[in-house]
């Protein structure tokens, strides 16, 4: 049987290559036309975009809240803060875009909310008001795409130095890249409104990504005792308890927090997407890679 | 095997690791812990109070009043119960820690207290409630120099309305620029808005002229107390009350001359309450008029350094009108000393947040951090099948937290979300580096544990440098805002690689041979 899987995997490991291959090709034409569709590269939730983030403490009507809301303002998006065990609703967080976070910007929200609660929000006290000017989180925005963006070089050139061979050094790199693209792709098909804790979810990704594709890069590489497939099987025994190990805490982790922090949501919603990737392009894209590269050696 | 006899001794990897956890522990806890401590914190003293002027202070330790000692917030408001129902003046002796201070005041002392922290740890703004904002120059780059001026300014006014508590510093960002960062720790109310945004230019004009502005250069000092600085009458008028201010400023020479100059050339208007010149001296906050002041005959064309300047407040109520005034007056005793900023400021981010959801959200993050925990054991244990490696792997991720905790309450750094996000991300890469410690260590190979060990760290310091050079740029991107989660990585993947990873390696070492 184990031969016999051996052999399957020997013939058909470049025919394995298909399934990322497609599925990069996808992302990429995915991405292409969600750029020239929306002249950008996520859907921005205020903290990108600028707009007041205001949670206000007690039980409110969601629905007859968003209902109210939705007729003064352009664009307004209400979620719900919740106890984890009672389920027992403990705040709302209602964003609102706005323009600027001057005097003028926060006293006119607060007092269309305050017309609807019928009470006077205190900010600090019984309310939270969090206010990002636009001009700002544009600003933000970009920072935050060069840091990626110079994380990602970095990441590149302290690669190269430990492989010192293309081929090697690229798969690793091409695979972090992978993980990236096709998290960002799902997150947008599923409409996910990103903030920068999103942005930063994926420079961790960046780091997990990286952490199992040099294990496997050293194991095939540096190392010579037993066959190729001995060692790429040692490789995904460990690689694979590393992956699973962080996606089960991820998961867990993300159950807990989302009644509460939909900060920490996004960035635990990016992360197990974008392990699941990392599962496929480490042990298909990257080992199918290696293995053509040092059959091709030999 | 020759180790025999030193086996049970601990490496020195190990004892490292017990000692840097030592350390963490008590930057946590403090030295006696804080968790032990009886008495109640001073969080803030109201500024000029008689609670202020006799030595209280904020993060002083309450620990006795009259005698009765004050172990919790409970006792401290037992203690004051009861004592000032009348209007007399009585004396209370308050203990703290260090100094003793004796009040007599008819009214309890205008100190906010709080519970002593549990632990050093000092979480951000978003955990902990409190106001922050981020300034930048309307329509202006700002210079480092400018930022650092503006900074300055922004403290002495600050310390000028009586706001300590408040922090206030430059920060920059990835394109170089520059903004100033206000922020207000606790629940404190403050009109952050008010006090940053405006401007807070002075102008004193006849006709179209500028006599002086608020600054050092036309100013050269500003009565704030005795007789020359006060509230001198409230009248009721139709809409209610309003009281009027008055105090003395003493202008440079240069600034007295120009007054000489402009007002020598106007005319006397003879009136039945006296003799003034035709125009007025007008006073502008932001261009907005203040209050006109008319000019006696006896200035026309003097040198003069003395001026009074005058203002009123109103409110529904005598007591409001009173307060208003003499907010106003300190305002602009604030504006003129500390003069105008040649730019208008606008606030680009303002975050107002309440502590109520902080404690509970800190529970579920560790509720959260519990249950991924013990998923992380039961998976090692049912792929390893051995006790010890996983409890070696787990207590290893355990002191890897307490670690970037204890440095962070070292270096007194602000936990706030991003950072938790960063502790997250650092237990997560410390486990599958463990996991590569385990498994090189079991490698059915014919090297030694120590040559499998050493193998296992090349891979892992390779994977460290990576991570490192990628979280170098998120360390200036927008504003230094996501700071905290590249600092607590750094801190966490750092001491990893230096303390837990060798230590944990020496563990494995053990428990394989």
């Amino acid at each position: 049987m184990k031969e016999q899987t051996e052999k399957w995997y020997n013939k058909n490991y470049k025919l394995l290559l298909i399934i990322p291959v497609a599925l990069l090709l996808f992302s990429l034409i995915y991405m292409a036309i969600f750029y020239s569709n929306n002249q950008d590269l996520i859907y921005k939730d205020i903290s990108l975009t600028g707009g007041t983030s205001v949670t206000i403490f007690g039980k409110i009507n969601l629905f007859d809240l968003e209902q109210t809301l939705s007729e003064k303002l352009e664009e307004v998006n209400i979620r719900e803060i919740s106890n984890l065990i009672t389920r027992e609703q403990k705040a709302v967080i209602i964003e609102i875009k706005t323009e600027g976070c001057n005097e003028l910007d926060v006293k006119q929200t607060k007092k269309i909310l305050e017309d609807y609660l019928g009470y006077e929000l205190v900010e600090g006290d019984n309310a939270s008001f969090e206010c990002t000017g636009s001009s700002l989180s544009e600003s933000f925005y970009k920072q935050l795409l060069v840091a990626i963006l110079f994380a990602f070089f970095f990441m590149a050139i302290v690669v190269f130095i430990i492989f010192r061979t293309f081929v090697p050094s690229m798969t690793v790199i091409l695979s972090a890249f992978a993980d990236i693209l096709m998290a960002l792709t799902l997150v947008n098909i599923f409409g996910m409104k990103m903030s920068s804790a999103g942005i930063i979810a994926l420079l961790m990704l960046i780091g997990y990504s990286v952490d199992t594709n040099i294990l496997l890069t050293t194991r095939l590489l540096k190392r010579h005792e037993g066959t190729v497939n001995q060692r790429i099987f040692g490789a995904f025994k460990t690689g694979i308890t590393m992956t699973l190990t962080s996606l089960l805490a991820i998961v867990i982790a993300l159950l807990v927090v989302k009644s509460f922090s939909p900060i920490l949501t996004q960035i635990f919603t990016i992360l197990s997407i974008g392990l699941c990737f990392d599962i496929l392009n480490t042990w298909v894209t990257n080992t199918s890679i290696l293995k053509w590269y040092m059959e091709k050696k030999k | 095997m020759v180790y025999g006899e030193e086996k049970m001794k601990l490496s020195w990897k190990i004892w490292l690791l017990i000692i840097v956890l030592g350390f963490s522990l008590l930057a946590m806890f403090g030295m006696p812990p804080t968790f032990l401590e009886k008495g109640v914190l001073i969080t803030s003293v109201e500024p000029n109070s008689i609670a202020f002027e006799q030595g209280l202070r904020q993060g002083q330790i309450i620990t006795n009043i009259d005698g009765t000692p004050i172990e919790n917030l409970e006792s401290f408001s037992n203690a004051l119960q009861g004592k000032f129902n009348s209007n007399e003046n009585i004396k209370i002796i308050i203990q703290t820690k260090n100094s003793e201070a004796i009040l007599f005041s008819n009214h309890v002392p205008n100190i906010t207290v709080a519970e002593i922290p549990k632990t050093n740890i000092q979480t951000g703004l978003d955990l902990a409630g409190g106001s922050r904002a981020l300034v930048q120059a309307e329509d202006k780059k700002l210079s480092s120099i400018e930022i650092n001026d503006l900074v300055d300014i922004t403290r002495n006014r600050f310390s000028e309305f009586g706001l300590a508590d408040i922090n206030v510093f430059p920060v920059s960002d990835l394109t170089g620029n520059h903004f100033m960062l206000v922020e207000v720790a606790g629940a404190t109310k403050t009109d952050l808005e008010e006090l940053i945004s405006k401007q807070g230019k002075f102008e004193a004009k006849i006709g179209n002229e500028t006599v002086f502005i608020g600054g050092e250069r036309d100013i050269a000092s500003v009565a704030r107390s005795g007789q020359d600085s006060g509230i001198y009458s409230c009248d009721q008028s139709q809409e209610g009350y309003f009281c009027n201010f008055r105090f003395t400023i003493f202008l440079s020479e240069d600034a007295a001359k120009r007054h000489a100059e402009i007002t020598k050339d106007l005319e006397v208007n003879v009136t039945s309450k006296g003799s003034y010149l035709s125009e007025s001296l007008d006073l502008f906050v932001d261009d907005k008029l203040v209050d006109s002041l008319s000019i006696g005959e006896g200035l026309k064309g003097r040198v003069t350094t003395q001026i009074s300047i005058s203002g009123s407040g109103s409110g529904t109520t005598r007591n409001e009108a009173y307060d208003d005034a003499s907010k106003s007056m300190h305002k602009l005793q604030t504006i003129l000393i500390t003069g105008s900023l040649p730019y208008k400021l606008e606030i680009v981010k303002l975050d107002t947040i309440s502590p109520v959801l902080g404690k509970e959200f800190i529970k579920s993050i560790f509720l959260a951090g519990f249950a991924a925990l013990l998923m992380v054991t039961i998976i090692i244990f049912a792929r390893y099948k051995k006790f010890k490696s996983s409890m070696a792997l787990l207590i290893t991720s355990v002191s890897e937290i307490i670690i970037i905790l204890g440095i962070a309450s070292f270096i007194k750094w602000n936990l706030d979300l991003p950072s938790i996000a960063g502790i997250i991300a650092t237990i997560g890469i410390g486990i599958d580096q463990q996991i590569i410690i385990l498994d090189e260590a079991r490698q059915k190979i014919s090297l030694s544990i120590k040559q499998k060990l050493k193998r296992a760290l090349t891979i892992i310091l390779g994977a460290y440098f990576t991570a490192v050079v990628a979280l170098i740029p998120l360390l200036w991107a927008g504003a230094g805002l996501l700071k905290g989660f590249a600092i607590t990585t750094l801190i966490g993947i750092t001491s990893g690689v230096l303390i837990t990873r060798p230590a944990f390696a020496d563990m494995v070492k053990r428990i394989e041979e």
